[in-house]
Order: C-alpha cells, then sequence, then structure tokens
C-alpha cells in the first residue's frame, strides 16, 4: 500500500522510540584495565552489568582500593567540616599544581590529618588552661570581698595596717605564690573557722546551696557573687554564667563532705589566701599568665586557619578525584576475572551509535598504558531487555521526565513524551484558560530560563530546583495558557472586545426587554473566542456548562483515538498483526461507534442548532434502538445508522476478547512443533557462561488459561474504561469553571468592592488583598491543581491506550553524572 | 464562511510555523520530523479550540440575558 510505503520510507523520529541499544562484552588486559574504565567514565555511553552480583562487597576483587577511597573521602569530609567550623570560605584557586596519582594524594591527606589532630587537641589543652586561669582570676576577684567583710573585728585594724604598710612596700616576692601547696584552703584561725571558695554554673547553684545545708546541718555559711564575665563551657561550646562562692565552715569531716559535693556538682574549687597582699600577687601573676595563654592560643588558631585555607583550594578538586577513583573501582568490582587471571570480562549495554567511540576510546587506553595487548570489544545477542534511551535536550527532558516518572518505555515502544510536550501544556492551559494569569506565568517563565546559566550552577532548594526544572514546562504552560484564555474572553476574568464588537444587541432601541427575554443575535459569531456579552449575564453559565462540556468530551474523544492510533504503529513496528487484527481494529471501533458517534452528535447539533436532547439520544440508543426518534433527530438516516453502529459495538467486543488467546496457542503450537526441550544456547563464545549474563535460558511455556485472562482483563478494561475515560475528561469542564469563578468572584467582591469607595487607603488594601489572593490561589493552587489533573489524564487516559512503561532506564557509568553527596 | 476562512488561516500559519522551526532549529531529519510533528499537534490542538468554541456559537438555543445594573 502507498502509505505503507510512504511511513516507511519516512526516517524515525528523534524521540519516538528508544535508542537501537546492544549487549556489548569487553575483555580488558588488567594493565589497561583501570586506564580503560576511566575512559569510559569521561565518555558516559555504556552501562555495565553487574556480573557479581551474587558476592557480597567484601568479597570483591578490589575492596581493597574501595576501602582505601573511602577512607580518603572520610578525611576530606573531615576537613571540609572544619573549614566550615572555622568559618572559612572555601575558595578554589585555579589548579596551577599538576596533577597528582592516587598514592600520593594518599599520603599527603594521612599526613595533613595528622597535623590538624594534633593542633587541634593542642588547642583544646590550652583552651582548658586558659578556662581554668580564668576561673580562678573570677573567683580571685569575688572572694576577696567575702573574705574581707567577714574578718572578725578585732583582726580588722590589724589587716588594714597590714594593707596600708604592704602595699605601699615595692617588695614583690620572687618566689610564685601559686608554686605553693594550694590544696590547703588557708591557714585555720581562732575560731577554727575555715572556708572553700570555688565557681559553679548558675543554673545549679540553688541546688548546691541546698545540699551544702543539708550536709553540715546547717553550720556554714554560703556567700555567693555572680561572675563578672560567661565562660566558656568546654562541653557544650557555649558561653555559660558561673557564679564565685565562699562556704564557710568548721572541722574537718564537714570538709571532706563539702569538697565530695563540690566535685559532685562539677564546681571547680581554687584556693583564695585571705592575706590580701598575696591575694594581690596571685591575681597579678594569674592575670600575666592569662595573657600569655591568650597569645599562643590566637597564634595557635591562626596557624591552624592558614593551614586550613591551604587546604580548601585543593579539597574541591581531590573530593573529585577521589569520587571518581572510587566510581571506577567500584566498576572493575563488577567484571570478572578469567581463569587466566590476567584478563577482565565485562559486559554492559552501549547505544549501537556509540560503538565507535567506546572502541576509540578503549584504542586509547590501551596506547597510553602501553599495554602489548588490545581491548577485545564485540557485540553479542542479548534475551533479556535492553534498557530504554533516549536522547533529550533540554528541552524536551522534563516532559521526558513527566512521562518517565509513572513508567519508564519498554525497550523501543512508542514514546509518549513526543506528543505530551504538546499536550499536556494545552490540557492545563484549558483548565487554567485566562490571558491575564497566563502573562503572569510567562514573566514567571522567562526569568527563569533568563538567568538560566547562573541558577544551574547554583545549588538550589528542593521546590526551587523542581521549578527551575521545568521552566520550559512553564514556558509552554502559560504561552497556551494566553491562548486559551484569548478564546474564552477572561482577562482576570474580565471580558474584552479585542476581536471586533459583539454579536447580540437589544431587541429594540430602548433595551426594554433585555433584562427578560435577553439579547438578540443579529451577525456572524463572534470572531475569536467566547462572545464577551455572556460575562455577567444571567443564562452565562447554562451557556458555558454546556460548551465546555461538549468541548472535554470532544478533545477526550481525540486524545484517546490518538492513543489507540499510536497502538496501532506499535503493533506495526513490532509486526505483530494478530494485535493489529484482533485488537486494534475493534478498539477503534467500539470507541468510535459509541463516542466517536456521540461527538459527531454534537458537532450536528451544533451547526444546525437542532433542540434534540442528547442524552435522550445517546440512552434510547441503547434501550429501545428500533423506536422513532420524534425530534431528536437530528440527520436523515439517524435511526439506521444507530442501528449500525449499535451493532458493530456489540461485535467489536467478543472480538477484542476471544479470537487473540486462541490464535497465540496455535502459534505456539507450530512452532515448537514435536519439541518437548527448550532452545539450545549455541554460541561459539562458549567459555564461562556468565551466570548473570543475559544469554540466559529461554523458558518455553505456554499457559492458555493465564493468556486468556489477561486478554479478558485488557478487554473489559477497554470497555469499561471508554465509558468511565470519557466521563474523566470531564474534569477539563470543571477545573475551567472553578478557575473563572474564582477569579470572578476576586474581582467582583474584592477589587470592585474596594474600588467603589471613596477612601484611597480601602481602595489600597482592596488592591493588595486582591493580588495576595491572584498570586497564591489563583496562580500557585490553581496551578498546581491544574497540573496535577491534566497529569492524570495524560497517564491514565491517554496512556493507557498504548504504553505498557515497564521497561528500564539506561543510566551509563559516567563522571558526569556522579553527585556531590553520594557518600 | 467565515469558519473555513479561519481555518484555512490556521492551516497556513501552521505552514508558515513550521517552516520558521525548519529555519530555525534545523536538525539531522530525525530531528526536523520531530519538530515538524511538534508544530503540527499544536496548530491541531489550537484549531480544535477555536472551532469548538465557534460552531459553539454558531446557532444558539439561548441569548445572553442581562442581570440587573448592567
Amino acid at each position: 500500500m502507498a502509505i505503507d510505503e510512504f511511513l516507511d520510507n519516512l526516517p524515525p523520529m528523534d524521540l519516538m522510540r528508544s535508542e537501537k541499544m546492544t549487549l556489548v562484552q569487553l575483555i580488558i588486559p588488567v594493565e589497561s584495565a583501570h586506564r580503560a574504565i576511566s575512559y569510559l567514565g569521561e565518555l558516559g555511553l555504556v552501562q555495565f552489568r553487574d556480573l557479581n552480583a551474587d558476592k557480597s562487597p567484601f568479597q570483591r576483587t578490589f575492596v581493597n582500593q574501595v576501602k582505601r577511597c573511602a577512607e580518603m573521602s572520610r578525611k576530606l569530609r573531615f576537613f571540609k567540616d572544619q573549614i566550615s567550623k572555622a568559618g572559612l570560605l572555601s575558595s578554589a584557586r585555579p589548579a596551577m599544581q599538576p596533577d597528582i596519582e592516587l598514592e600520593e594524594l594518599e599520603i599527603q591527606l594521612a599526613d595533613h590529618e595528622h597535623e590538624l589532630n594534633e593542633m587541634n587537641s593542642n588547642s583544646e589543652n590550652l583552651r582548658q588552661s586558659y578556662n581554668e586561669l580564668l576561673e580562678f582570676k573570677m573567683v580571685l576577684q569575688e572572694a576577696s570581698g567575702f573574705l574581707v567583710s567577714h574578718d572578725n573585728h578585732t583582726v580588722s585594724e590589724e589587716r588594714e595596717l597590714d594593707e596600708n604598710v604592704y602595699s605601699n612596700n615595692s617588695y614583690v616576692e620572687t618566689a610564685s605564690l601559686l608554686e605553693q601547696d594550694m590544696m590547703r584552703p588557708g591557714r585555720p584561725d581562732q575560731s577554727g573557722l575555715r572556708f572553700v571558695s570555688g565557681i559553679i554554673c548558675k543554673s545549679k547553684v540553688l541546688r548546691f546551696e541546698r545540699m551544702l545545708f543539708r550536709a553540715t546541718r546547717g553550720n556554714m555559711l554560703f556567700n555567693q557573687a555572680l561572675a563578672d564575665e560567661q565562660i566558656m563551657d568546654p562541653l557544650s561550646t557555649e558561653m555559660v554564667e558561673k557564679v564565685v562562692f565562699v562556704v564557710f565552715f568548721s572541722g574537718e569531716q564537714a570538709r571532706t563532705k563539702i569538697l565530695k559535693i563540690c566535685e559532685a556538682f562539677g564546681a571547680n574549687c581554687y584556693p583564695v589566701p585571705e592575706d590580701v597582699t598575696k591575694q594581690r600577687q596571685i591575681t597579678r601573676e594569674v592575670s600575666l599568665r592569662l595573657a600569655d595563654l591568650e597569645t599562643t592560643l590566637d597564634a595557635g588558631i591562626r596557624h591552624r586557619n592558614k593551614a586550613l585555607t591551604s587546604l580548601s583550594f585543593h579539597l574541591a578538586k581531590w573530593m573529585n578525584m577521589v569520587r571518581r577513583e572510587k566510581a571506577v573501582y567500584d566498576t572493575l568490582n563488577m567484571l570478572n576475572f578469567d581463569v587466566t587471571k590476567k584478563c577482565l570480562l565485562g559486559e554492559g549495554w552501549c547505544p549501537i551509535f556509540a560503538k565507535t567511540k567506546v572502541q576509540e576510546a578503549l584504542q586509547r587506553a590501551t596506547f597510553d598504558s602501553s599495554s602489548q595487548v588490545g581491548i577485545i570489544f564485540h557485540v553479542m545477542d542479548a534475551i533479556e531487555s535492553p534498557p530504554t534511551y533516549f536522547r533529550a535536550n533540554h528541552f524536551t527532558s522534563p516532559f521526558q521526565e513527566i512521562v518517565d516518572a509513572y513508567g519508564v518505555a519498554r525497550y523501543q515502544e512508542a514514546n509518549p513524551a513526543v506528543y505530551t510536550v504538546i499536550t499536556f501544556p494545552f490540557l492545563f492551559a484549558v483548565m487554567f484558560g485566562d490571558w491575564g494569569h497566563g502573562i503572569c506565568l510567562l514573566l514567571g517563565a522567562l526569568v527563569l530560563i533568563a538567568r538560566e546559566s547562573k541558577l544551574s550552577s547554583q545549588k538550589l532548594g528542593s521546590f526551587m530546583e523542581m521549578l527551575f526544572g521545568g521552566r520550559y514546562v512553564l514556558l509552554l504552560m502559560s504561552l497556551f495558557s494566553i491562548y486559551c484564555g484569548l478564546i474564552y474572553n477572561e482577562f482576570f476574568s474580565v471580558p474584552f472586545h479585542i476581536f471586533g464588537g459583539s454579536a447580540y444587541k437589544c431587541r429594540d432601541a430602548t433595551c426594554s426587554d433585555a433584562h427578560s427575554v435577553g439579547l438578540v443575535k443579529f451577525r456572524d459569531p463572534y470572531p475569536f473566542g467566547v462572545d464577551p456579552s455572556w460575562r455577567g449575564s444571567r443564562s452565562e453559565l447554562p451557556f458555558l456548562n454546556s460548551l465546555k462540556m461538549k468541548m472535554s468530551i470532544l478533545l477526550g474523544v481525540a486524545q484517546m483515538n490518538l492513543g489507540i492510533i499510536i497502538s496501532y504503529f506499535n503493533a506495526r513496528f513490532f509486526a505483530s498483526s494478530i494485535d493489529i487484527r484482533y485488537q486494534f481494529v475493534p478498539q477503534i471501533i467500539f470507541l468510535n461507534s459509541l463516542f466517536g458517534y456521540l461527538s459527531l452528535l454534537i458537532i450536528i447539533k451544533w451547526c444546525t442548532g437542532s433542540q434534540a436532547d442528547l442524552y435522550h439520544v445517546m440512552i434510547y440508543m441503547f434501550l429501545s434502538p428500533t423506536d422513532a426518534l420524534g425530534e431528536n433527530q437530528l440527520f436523515w438516516g439517524q435511526r439506521p445508522l444507530q442501528i449500525i453502529l449499535l451493532v458493530l459495538a456489540l461485535i467489536a467486543v467478543p472480538w477484542m476478547l476471544f479470537p487473540k488467546p486462541f490464535i497465540l496457542k496455535k502459534l505456539h503450537t507450530e512452532r515448537f512443533q514435536g519439541r518437548s526441550y527448550g532452545i539450545l544456547n549455541t554460541s561459539e563464545m562458549d567459555l564461562e557462561v556468565e551466570p548473570d549474563s543475559a544469554r540466559s535460558q529461554y523458558h518455553e511455556e505456554f499457559n492458555f488459561s493465564e493468556v486468556f485472562v489477561h486478554q479478558m482483563i485488557h478487554s473489559i478494561e477497554f470497555v469499561l474504561g471508554a465509558v468511565s475515560n470519557t466521563a474523566s475528561y470531564l474534569r477539563l469542564w470543571a477545573l475551567s469553571l472553578a478557575h473563572s469563578e474564582l477569579s470572578t468572584v476576586f474581582y467582583e467582591k474584592v477589587l470592585l468592592l474596594a474600588w467603589g469607595y471613596d477612601n484611597f487607603a480601602v481602595k489600597l488594601i482592596g488592591l493588595a488583598v486582591f493580588a495576595f489572593a491572584t498570586a497564591f490561589i489563583l496562580l500557585m493552587m490553581e496551578t498546581l491543581s491544574a497540573f496535577l489533573h491534566a497529569l492524570r489524564l495524560h497517564w491514565v487516559e491517554f496512556q493507557n491506550k498504548f504504553y505498557h512503561g515497564d521497561g528500564y532506564k539506561f543510566k551509563p557509568f559516567s563522571f558526569a553524572s556522579l553527585t556531590e553527596d553520594e557518600d | 464562511m467565515a469558519f473555513v476562512v479561519t481555518t484555512l488561516i490556521f492551516a497556513a500559519v501552521g505552514i508558515i510555523a513550521s517552516l520558521l522551526v525548519r529555519i530555525c532549529f534545523s536538525g539531522g531529519p530525525s530531528a526536523n520530523l520531530l519538530h515538524f510533528t511538534l508544530v503540527v499537534t499544536a496548530v491541531v490542538c489550537s484549531w480544535m479550540m477555536w472551532a469548538i468554541v465557534y460552531l459553539a456559537q454558531m446557532k444558539p438555543l439561548i441569548v445572553p440575558i442581562l442581570s440587573e445594573g448592567e
């Protein structure tokens, strides 16, 4: 047939069917294995099959290398952590240094880690001493106040004298008082009163005091004062408030009890000498030591930061390198050693168009690793189904992802994405139709596309990432929305007279009966879209409902017919004439004799302006097909036509149900006549057939009951689905009505209401409320809603006519697809 | 009459669009076929939408009845 020839001579359409894939076998000598896999990773066109799937990760050949890589990436993550904790920005200096080998990198990383750990522990120790000294200083400051005030009156004058004498004296003791034994908490007083001084967290002070009171049976005096500064708690690295306390008590046992309680509560005790001079001296020494420690700490931090900065230059590059190496070793683990242990065998899938590129990469690898033996690369036959590979550019790939989210196409079956690119935004727009909202969406999409290069290099949040990934979908959705908005004549629910005057006018000059009987149509229908006179009229909803419901049915029947026709092309491609004769033909007949006929009736009713009731026509076509039609007659010969269509539909059901299983059974017995065993696996390459190889045995069973039940399910699904799917398309009407009503409410009840007042503030508030309501409810919620329903219509009503979707996606081994947070 | 004219206008727009796409985004023959399919699908969808709304208004069974306050 001429059509068949024409169809056969067309070039294959780009996205329509998966690229042709082939199973390849690689035999790689060990010395060039690593390089070969690296080059293939750069090329990114081969998907390796795991030949060692039954081995645990620890039984594989290159497990040590993988462990080393994991260890290196752990070190690199540690460095990254430290850099971010230190608050340094990681900048990547352009790589001036030559590339280093993996072993060298390992050694360097170990050195750096050791150094960093040492620096960290040193500064830990220093910080601890610093804290202790700081606490001691605070205790000295506050406790001296208590001790002075506590002293007996009898010695107060003596004390004053001492103070004056000793403070004017410039005599300084050479031996530091800190060196003396500080555990004796001061010389015993005449009254045997002793004291313990220390510092404790503010949150524990109350309980501490109470515990001390109970333990000493009230024979103690507790003085406390808040410390001046906050101290960094080493465990929680926060600044906490501390309180200096002094406990006066008598007796040795009380002292042990108090010390134990101090230890339990984590209070640090510092001995404070009673002598004022000594106190001042110690305070001076402590301050000096503190200043020293501070400088040392600062120097330490600066040194560490310098080390970290120099690391951060190379960090990204090293992480990349380690990730690549780990991926290469993971892939090498999928290959098998052959008997001589000198070669690695690998199997993989590769698109046929990439064969030459792969061969060239392998040759380069052989040459670069100066290996004597070349790499063998040849194609094999596969019983298992190949992965599906569509070469989509970044315009078509979001649509492909939408289709893949439901199911990846079977190898070489028709790809619905080809039509989804246009019909999905179109059906969205049918539900969203408002050209004002469409312009808002368009602006958003254009902003995303304009900043494409900037946004694609950034790391975005998950919502923004989805939005950015779908920018071309958004663009098409907005363009179609503008178109449908012009057709529905809605600009934020306001109609315009863009395409000329309305086709309706008052019956007479006074418009007296405009509110009762209505206007009259005096010329041709409005040339483009819905007539603007309808908006706001009382009969708007009946007219629009009728229009949109019929529109939904027409669009639905058209899309379902497209689906069935695609199934015809699938059957033709796989040369399955059974499917054509006993599936495609009855399906087309059934759908069109019922719902195609309904569409025809709709169009005829519109063209003739007949008053026939289509519900009545359709129902009585089934209930009493031979009765006279009366006023429901739309055209001559309608009754015989309806009887014929009904008979055709009734024949179509067993036509799609019965013949196919019987014919399949007949074909099966013909094919395997006399043979009771399966196909023998004869091939030249008979060295070990890998257990996981794709060339495993093909099971030859034909279970008739299973096939029959499957066909029955398929037919029932189609027959019942014809009714339910057609009704499902009515959601196009429902959502577009909802959108239009919401839009009207916001316009009339918010904006117009607020605009009616004279007050400027009210107008502004009204405008703001209108803007927010439009943005959040109409632009965001309605967009998501219409998106979802358009998606459902595609996934279920369109795709269940022809799509199997049980394939798997081609995932080549490629360095470009290694993601950041893989570990 | 107006229906036929506008249908022809849609067809003309379709042809011009396919030519433009062929000139601007030309790839291999497979890619060209894909672009052609996309353009044809878009034009057919748009035409169907317009045609449905136009036909529905040709011989209407109800007319606009103005509500109060217009």
